[in-house]
């Protein structure tokens, strides 16, 4: 019976708190500060309150947090929409429950916002290494739950969360079948936030002289599965975007975008491979260069070439794409184009460069092929040096650069070469991607990391077109054919390297990198296609959407007699009921008997 | 519209429950909850937690989200797991009537009820209420192939015999977000006794020493001491010369009072409105009895001979909680 005078401690209180701090963990890194401090405050407040007995919070004082709390995310964010904004509204109203919760009632409202939380981490990243965390979370919030609907105050925590974990176990078939036969319908239903969070990737900016973040990180970019052979790294081009405008000291994409699209011929093999992008934000899709055959339904090409997704990739997407390395592209160019890609500033910046340029351009009477020979010529035997720790560079970076420090990584080389082309009168635009690559062998594919980023020269050069010039590996061989640590001196710190010097270390590396790409093509990428193979798998011949859906009602019914017989098992009576039972079973059941 | 959705909902409840009693007919004792007989509802919580799941499907169909789908089809299959053995957690419990306490009008009459089952795992958070709306008044635990005991108690309002038309069995164990019931219709009833008069009137009495019908006039002729005051002794004994000696309140007490044994009898309160007389009846049956005095009690048609003993103060009780009395039926 329960006693008439309950004691004042909200039960469950101290496991709904721990519950929600876990599900708040993964978030803490993209919420505003303000946002986790109020909520730590009014845990420790709520729980001491619950401790001492004090007056919880009165409603003028909960109106206040909620109006404040709201006007903060919306001053934060400028909306209350998207995955963003929306969980730290999630937060801010956990903490505003908590100043109120009387009930076990409330405390199951938080205990749902925990768990809502949790789904927007998995909105948010798909990564296999957080899901222990979640997982982990999600059961501690479940524990909570029944934790606050306890029969009594007395029952361990110890028989709370066994039983929490069976019910969870019990719920995984299900969840699997679901998973599995849920019709997977494409395409958004209303509008997805463009984020505008930062993730890792290229850029449609760059600034040689500012610190490089990108060729820091051993995150990985895309992954790249070909049907044929790996092509040499020396062929590992893959293209993204084109940046065309120069300030002097940035390079940008053209805004207003209205150019004819170049004819581009292809000669040599086709290359046929699939490409998995994790999710970047941005829209472009990373080919190998140059890319002939796409999906046309979900992609598009660029006037300079690169391959635009319909939608910013916010998922991990995976495209088949065609290349050939061999191709002709814009035999002629068009006058805008030639304008573009000539255009230096007029401000009189970098003019010991733009001086080389007509310099190069008088000498050899225009040819473009010898300006680009002799400005290659001039990075390989003057003394520059490729380092990912350049000094920083001011206003003049192009000069400062070419006649000052001759320190550099690709950006500094790329946008050095471009601009001189530019001033000898040779259309050139500087083409961002990725260069290399390192093979997996447990997955057999290619995995393309942010430290592969690279930038590299385009110039057009009459009857030939578009010609890729890669200003850096006249500087560094070593980059194009290895890496990118194989090509710096040993002590600049340059992801990898520890991992390099232990063949242990690696292959545990790339086994988990392929047990991640077995997740990200198995899991995350599952979709439609991937369930109508699995009917075809299981012999339902020409599967539909009506073989789905039955095989979803099916698995639903099964599960149902499933659980239903099962617990019928449990609360079955024992053999032998009534006195006869005791006899001959263990006494110790009868003595337990009342 | 408050009131129309609660009038609304009434209406369902009573329909709900006027088909539950037509398809399951009355109870004998004891009663086993088989499963056909449980019913299972979301709970408000249960209602929140599935708008909850419908926005996280759609969030993730929107997003296309395979992890966020999986999570949600998790907390579904949790759901409907909980929902199973929520319905499990019921089904098997036997319900016996341990007693039915009887009790005063305007007090309480109440239904000890035991509360059984052989299988070898617990049941716990049993609710027993009258409606599934006010389940929690009370709760029990049941350990494996073991017991527990709830008492419902009902206002009795009325004098007679109150029947238990209705009670419901639930539970929402274990995570509060399905409710399930049975509903019992027993055959239980207790006995509402009349509310005892104030004590204004003294008891007849009746000298058995003696034989035969005694004045109570007798008894004020022979004064033989004094005794303190009581409450409802009457005015006119108190001992006011003692009084105003200081020496506080006394009642005289004379030889006739010796006496050992009363004869209640109705129709010696002629005059009285019929439930009055019952009440009356019924203070000076309590009475007695607290003074561990014999007493008879005679209603029309029915004659209870002189006795002592709280047995035969039940039955003097039953007799007047019954005499004439219509079935009151409650919940």
């Amino acid at each position: 019976m329960r006693e008439p005078n309950a004691p004042s401690r909200l039960r469950g209180l101290d496991w709904v708190l721990a519950a929600l701090a876990a599900a708040v963990g993964p978030h803490v890194p993209d919420l505003p500060a303000w946002v986790t401090l109020l909520l730590l405050a009014v845990c420790a407040w709520r729980w001491t309150a619950d401790l001492r007995s004090w007056a919880l919070a009165p409603l003028t004082l909960r109106v206040i947090v909620v109006l404040v709390s709201t006007a903060g995310i919306f001053g934060t964010y400028r909306t209350l929409n998207g995955i963003e904004a929306g969980t730290a509204f999630l937060v801010l109203m956990a903490a505003a429950k908590l100043l109120e919760t009387r009930t076990s009632r409330d405390l199951t409202v938080v205990v749902f916002i925990g768990w809502f939380l949790l789904y927007a981490a998995l909105l948010r990243e798909q990564s296999l290494s957080q899901l222990p965390w979640l997982l982990g979370s999600a059961f501690l919030t479940a524990v909570a739950l029944m934790r606050v609907h306890a029969p009594s105050a007395q029952a361990p925590a110890r028989h709370i969360a066994r039983r929490t974990l069976q019910l969870l176990l019990q719920a995984v078939p299900l969840a699997l079948l679901m998973f599995l036969l849920f019709p997977r319908l494409p395409g958004p239903f209303w509008g997805v936030d463009s984020r505008s969070e930062a993730r890792t990737g290229l850029d449609d900016e760059m600034t040689p002289g500012d610190v490089s973040d990108l060729s820091a990180s051993g995150e990985v970019a895309f992954r790249a599965r070909f049907s044929g052979a790996t092509p040499p790294p020396e062929q590992r081009y893959w293209r993204g975007p084109v940046l065309h405008e120069f300030d002097g000291r940035s390079w940008r994409r053209p805004s207003a975008q209205a150019f004819p699209q170049p004819q581009v011929t292809f000669r040599g093999p086709a290359i046929r491979y699939q490409v998995t992008l994790q999710p970047h934000a941005r829209r472009w899709v990373l080919a190998l260069d140059l890319p002939s055959a796409w999906p046309e339904r979900e992609i598009t090409q660029s006037f300079d070439l690169t391959l635009l997704s319909a939608r910013p990739i916010n998922n991990v997407a995976a495209f088949d794409l065609t290349s050939h390395t061999n191709f002709t592209a814009g035999a002629s160019l068009a006058e805008s184009m030639r304008r573009k890609d000539l255009a230096l500033p007029r401000d009189g910046t970098n003019a010991r460069s733009v001086a080389l340029g007509r310099e190069l351009a008088a000498r050899h009477a225009g040819d473009p092929r010898a300006v680009v020979s002799e400005m290659l010529a001039m990075f390989r035997q003057q003394p520059f040096e490729y380092t990912m720790q350049p000094p920083r560079l001011a206003d003049n970076a192009v000069d400062e650069f070419l006649f000052d420090t001759r320190k550099g990584f690709c950006e500094h080389y790329a946008s050095a070469f471009t601009v001189v082309m530019r001033a000898a009168g040779v259309p050139a635009r500087v083409v961002t991607g990725y260069q290399g690559g390192e093979f997996n062998p447990f997955g057999g594919y290619l995995i393309v990391r942010q430290s592969d980023a690279h930038a590299w020269s385009e110039v057009w050069i009459e009857g030939r077109g578009w010609m890729r010039v890669d200003p850096t590996a006249a500087v560094a061989p070593e980059r194009i054919q290895g890496s990118l640590i194989d090509a710096v001196a040993d002590d600049e710190p340059v992801p990898g390297r520890l991992r390099d010097a232990s063949p242990i270390w690696m292959r545990i590396e790339l086994g988990w990198d392929a047990v991640n790409d077995f997740w990200n093509q198995r899991v995350v990428r599952f979709d439609a296609q991937s369930q109508f193979q699995l009917l075809d798998r299981l012999g339902v011949d020409d599967p539909d959407w009506r073989a789905l859906g039955l095989g979803l009602a099916g698995s639903l019914a099964a599960f149902f007699l499933v659980l239903s017989t099962y617990l019928a098992w449990r609360y079955r009576p024992p053999r032998g009921t009534g006195p006869a039972g005791c006899t001959t079973s263990s006494s110790r059941a009868c003595a337990s008997a009342d | 519209m408050r009131r129309l959705l609660r009038d609304l909902r009434a209406r369902i409840e009573r329909r709900a429950h006027a088909w539950i009693r037509r398809r399951q007919g009355a109870d004998t004792d004891p009663v086993e909850l088989r499963r056909q007989r449980i019913y299972i509802l979301p709970t408000r919580l249960g209602v929140a937690y599935g708008a909850m799941l419908c926005a996280m499907l759609l969030g993730g169909m929107n997003y296309n989200n395979n992890l966020g789908l999986g999570f949600t089809f998790l907390l579904v299959s949790l759901g409907l797991v909980t929902m199973h053995h929520t319905h499990g957690t019921l089904a098997g419990v036997q319900l016996r009537l341990l007693e039915a306490v009887p009790g005063f009008v305007g007090s309480d009459v109440r239904f000890r009820v035991l509360l059984e089952h052989s299988s070898n795992v617990a049941r716990p958070a049993l609710e027993i209420g009258f409606t599934r709306e006010e389940p929690g008044s009370v709760t029990a635990d049941l350990p494996p192939r073991g017991s527990s005991e709830a008492t419902l108690v009902l206002a009795a309002q009325r004098r007679g015999r109150v029947a238990l038309e209705r009670f419901v069995v639930s539970t929402s164990h274990p995570f509060g977000l399905f409710r399930a019931w049975a509903v019992v219709h027993p055959a239980y009833s207790a006995i509402a006794w009349p509310r005892p008069a104030e004590r204004a009137l003294n008891p007849p009495l009746t000298a058995t020493d003696t034989g035969g019908a005694q004045s109570g006039a007798i008894g004020a002729e022979d004064f033989a001491g004094l005794r303190p005051f009581q409450a409802g002794d009457s005015l006119r004994r108190v001992a006011w010369k003692a009084y105003a000696r200081g020496q506080g309140l006394y009642t005289k007490q004379f030889a006739g009072t010796d006496v050992v044994s009363h004869v209640f009898d109705y129709e010696s309160l002629a005059g009285l409105p019929a439930e009055s007389r019952l009440e009356q009846l019924c203070r000076w049956v309590l009475d007695a009895q607290e003074h561990g005095e014999a007493f008879a009690l005679r209603l029309p048609g029915t004659s209870i001979e002189t006795n002592v003993g709280p047995a035969h103060r039940e039955r003097c009780l039953n007799a007047l909680a019954l005499f004439e009395a219509r079935e009151t039926a409650r919940a």
